[in-house]
């Protein structure tokens, strides 16, 4: 009886395994296609739509990095008379307050916002708050200070709002530090399947491309609507995405709009940022799934493609009960687990925050151009079996959360250390 | 040179061909599938790839070889596990089974596409 049931959850687990990579086979074709017909560049010369628009930088100790991004801020090709940049100075001990007034001096359109620890350090969502009732655009764009955008980037992002049905836009963001050493170099390719492919094939497949928190912006009547960012959640960007669906709205990825980011560079801090994505992600997916199936507004694949983005990270979990599950099984004779094993193993290969599988990160890498960095692939298992363990206990933290009602927000600063500058 | 590539192409495909009824007839149905699902992963989606047909060819046809030899080997090393250590290796080799393949198979595959012209190029190339 028991290994009668056993067989039932191996089954759904290798179901719902099977049903991603067949997801992320169709993207990789998707893209390939679409590759084909050489769309280098979304962007139209001849549209002339220039909104004002409003840059939102939170900022909690980043004086490593915070002047470059201003210098950058600096060189934007959009109008000026059209743009204000307010950086949100959200209870920072360092001098990172103290750069950005360097600037304002020097800059009409950028704006700083100090938050002392009184009513600051609550967190990025509660310092874009902060920010956003400070702003005036009509379409408000958000980076973080790490971030290095190309100059026509606000160009190429404010153009797709051109269309009314467009709630926000996301960009891609490079990794700087790629050369760093293994952490970088994995997450660059992370970062290869994840934009290069998963949110070009889901623009163009017109499902749920994410706003990731940066590089990216929303139109303010949207969000003015929502009443800002919700301070309880831990990805504020993965909250509003589904938000902006909710309300009926779309997202566009812009694919071209390129900004360069420093990526984490040790495994101990890629296990803090991805805890914190993770935990952040699921407390996402308990509040919008049931939204998500009922919504009257999303069309059925957005909803499947939504409530699949939604438990990606409980896919790692899932694989590692699997593996447990099938094990348990095979040990015991059972032939249906021996001929569904085979996709257990196959999803080690795979990245996490977007459970991209080998071939797809490969196809990603070479379509960028890169040679080198694709040889990389095999060391993805390296880091799943360790997104594993960051997602259990991602898991449990979220579980206790709940059960103990906990709804505190804080800092979960990434560190950087400004070493991305010099890849510059 | 057309008809040289043709005919180096048909060789290569009679190859994969033999490959696979090789590795049914010699190992078992496990390892043909495992190629099967290679073939259908690189022609579906390397072979939409920059590059020529008959370079392409040859990688999968390189490709097959390596996962005939490499099951083959696993094949006869599950047979002598089998002797020492009795049917729960069979269940142990089962769970690693497809661990191995994708032991070539992901290397594999990250290196083929090394060994494809860029896309940059490719784009560079037809502008010219």
């Amino acid at each position: 009886m028991i290994i009668e049931i056993l067989n039932l959850i191996f089954i759904f687990f290798t179901s719902v395994i099977t049903i991603y990579l067949i997801r992320h086979y169709v993207f990789t074709l998707t893209v390939l296609r679409r590759s084909k017909t050489n769309k280098a560049s979304n962007t139209n010369p001849n549209l002339s739509y220039e909104p004002t628009v409003s840059i939102l930088i939170p900022a909690h100790n980043e004086e490593n990095v915070i002047g470059k991004l201003l210098d950058k801020m600096t060189q934007l090709s959009y109008p000026k008379n059209k743009l204000e940049v307010i950086m949100v100075d959200d209870a920072s001990s360092d001098n990172t307050g103290k750069i950005a007034e360097e600037y304002t001096k020097l800059y009409k359109f950028i704006k700083v916002l100090h938050r002392d620890s009184r009513i600051g350090g609550k967190g990025k969502a509660s310092a874009l708050n902060a920010g956003f009732k400070h702003s005036t655009g009509e379409i408000v764009l958000c980076f973080d200070a790490d971030y290095l955008p190309h100059s026509d980037i606000v160009i190429k992002l404010v153009e797709k709002f051109v269309d009314p049905n467009v709630g926000a836009v996301q960009g891609r963001p490079v990794v700087l530090n790629e050369p760093h050493n293994m952490v970088t170099r994995l997450i660059a390719l992370e970062r290869i399947g994840g934009y290069r492919v998963d949110q070009e094939a889901r623009d163009v497949l017109g499902l749920i491309p994410q706003f990731g928190g940066t590089v990216g912006g929303f139109r303010r009547s949207i969000l003015e609507s929502l009443g800002g960012f919700d301070e309880s959640m831990l990805t504020e960007d993965t909250d509003l995405t589904f938000q902006v669906y909710l309300a009926g709205y779309k997202i566009r990825y812009v694919g071209d709009a390129e900004c360069y980011e420093e990526a984490v560079d040790t495994w101990k801090a890629y296990w803090r940022q991805r805890h914190r994505w993770a935990r952040g992600h699921m407390q996402v997916c308990f509040k919008h799934a049931f939204n998500v199936l009922r919504s009257k507004k999303m069309k059925l694949k957005e909803k499947i493609d939504g409530l699949l983005i939604l438990h990606i990270y409980f896919m790692p979990i899932l694989t590692l009960l699997s593996f447990f599950t099938g094990s348990l099984l095979i040990l015991n004779g059972s032939s249906i687990a021996g001929a569904l094993w085979f996709t257990v193993p196959v999803s080690f290969y795979s990245f996490v925050g977007n459970y991209a599988p080998f071939f797809e990160v490969g196809v990603g890498a070479y379509l960028d151009g890169r040679r080198r960095i694709q040889w990389l692939t095999p060391l993805l298992i390296f880091a799943f079996l360790y997104n594993m363990l960051i997602c259990t206990k991602a898991f449990f933290d979220v579980l206790a959360g709940k059960l103990v009602g906990s709804t505190k927000s804080d800092w979960e600063k990434t560190e950087h250390s400004g070493n991305g500058n010099r890849y510059i | 040179m057309k008809t040289l590539n043709r005919i180096a192409s048909l060789i290569f495909l009679e190859a994969i061909i033999l490959c696979l009824i090789a590795s049914f007839r010699l190992i078992n149905l496990q390892s043909t599938v495992t190629l099967l699902i290679f073939n259908i992963l690189f022609v579906s989606l390397i072979f939409q790839l920059n590059g020529s047909v008959l370079k392409k060819i040859f990688m999968l046809t390189a490709g097959n070889i390596i996962g005939l030899f490499w099951n083959l080997i696993f094949y006869y090393f599950s047979l002598a596990g089998y002797d020492y250590f009795g049917v729960a290796f069979n269940a142990f080799y089962t769970l690693i089974y497809p661990i191995l393949n994708l032991m070539w198979i992901v290397p594999f595959w990250s290196l083929s596409l090394g060994f494809l012209p860029k896309q940059q190029e490719a784009i560079r190339q037809a502008k010219d």
